[in-house]
């Protein structure tokens, strides 16, 4: 499962990326929004595959039978958050409206140079951490990402802020968690994304949704081998330029018994997955998790 | 099975192997583990978390922090015995 979505081809090219990011940034905002409509259409009629995904989602959470206009409004979400990440990498913070809740559980731990797991997702937006203030705190905060997925759309939007590349820790290689501990020891914050398994990441089943489903193990065994706690965020997009944005502290800290490892990362992982449920049932289209997120390898 | 026999591995390679196969709870025996295999991808499988307690018990025992920005983490985590020279050359336990 891990590996379909990164198997899914980036749809856009470069030329259609520049043109966005030139009428987002030289024309307006609105006229760029304006332009959301025909492409999120041509994605509802054309991108079977992420409708798919979309659909196995929809159908979970909202019970009912998906319609186009649900499927739209998935794709609509999902551009407007790319399209703001234009406006925050370009420090145009001032186009948004946010509603912060909760962030002080984070500085208070980042001032006191805590180290901090900040657990995400692919509900809503995580590049809109990136205007709440959180860089300006001296701390170092580092995501640990895949950079191969969307090659095209990082080297457009790395021009706009070159220094968005040395935030991220590159997964898949031995070294990718040593570095995660050397950012933790520092009192930095190490940003990951709890719902999507990295390459080659060992996978945990949970109840999602009333399904089975396939999540990272990642987050809970970092937190439990370093000892360090595990602040939940969500991102919410709300409608234009509109984000809800939440804070929560998961755990103080993670105790797995080494000897029941494989239970007791369950257990914590079905903990998050409950959270994750919660915040899905907030904001459905907020998810961008386009492929079929309970399937399995077989 | 025969190149893969105990004989293959020096008694610090031995004793290493022993080290992470408690540490990671594999399901090898240490001597199964054999010196010049991949420890990561192929060959054993470990991935970046298990990297991650190699380098912490190895500084328990050893006194050898392993760093990421360390240029030669590629040769080092490539093998048993990469692994064990690189212990040999830091460790400031004796």
């Amino acid at each position: 499962m891990s590996k379909r979505w990164l198997a899914q081809r980036e749809r856009g090219n470069r030329w259609a990326y520049q043109f966005m990011l030139w009428v987002a940034l030289r024309i307006g905002r609105k006229t760029a929004r304006a332009l959301l409509y025909p492409i999120c259409t041509y994605y509802v009629l054309f991108s079977w595959n992420a409708s798919k995904g979309i659909k196995a989602f929809l159908r979970r959470v909202l019970q009912r039978r998906v319609t186009l206009k649900d499927l739209f409004s998935q794709y609509h979400a999902f551009a407007s958050t790319l399209l703001d990440r234009t406006f925050i990498l370009a420090n145009r913070r001032d186009e948004f409206d946010l509603n912060i809740r909760d962030l002080d559980i984070l500085l208070d731990r980042v001032d006191r140079k805590q180290g901090c797991i900040l657990l995400g997702s692919h509900l809503g937006s995580f590049d809109i951490l990136r205007a709440t203030g959180l860089a300006t705190r001296n701390a170092p905060i580092k995501l640990l990402m895949h950079q191969e997925n969307a090659p095209i759309l990082n080297e457009v939007l790395g021009k706009l802020d070159p220094t968005m590349l040395d935030c991220i820790i590159p997964v898949g290689e031995p070294d990718t968690m040593l570095r995660a501990k050397e950012c933790l020891d520092a009192g930095g914050l190490v940003g990951m994304l709890g719902d999507r398994p990295l390459k080659d990441e060992k996978v945990v089943f949970c109840n999602f949704l009333g399904h089975s489903a396939q999540f990272p193990s990642g987050p809970m065994l970092l937190a439990s081998i370093l000892k360090v706690p595990v602040v939940l965020f969500f991102c919410l997009y709300r409608g234009d330029g509109q984000y809800d944005i939440y804070f929560e502290l998961f755990a103080e800290a993670i105790t797995i018994p080494r000897d029941n490892r494989a239970q007791g990362l369950q257990e914590w992982t079905q903990r998050y997955a409950l959270r994750l449920e919660t915040y899905c049932q907030m904001a459905p289209n907020n998810w961008f998790n386009f492929y079929d997120f309970w399937e399995t390898d077989k | 099975m025969e190149e893969h026999s105990l004989s293959d591995q020096s008694p610090f390679e031995t004793e290493i192997a022993q080290l992470l196969v408690t540490t990671l709870n594999l399901k090898v025996e240490p001597g199964e583990i054999p010196p010049l295999d991949p420890l990561f991808g192929e060959g054993l499988g470990l991935d970046s978390i298990d990297a991650l307690e190699i380098a912490l018990v190895i500084h328990q025992h050893y006194g050898y922090k392993l760093r990421s920005d360390d240029p030669d983490n590629t040769t080092i985590f490539a093998s048993l015995r990469s692994l064990c020279e690189a212990v040999q050359k830091n460790r400031t336990t004796t």
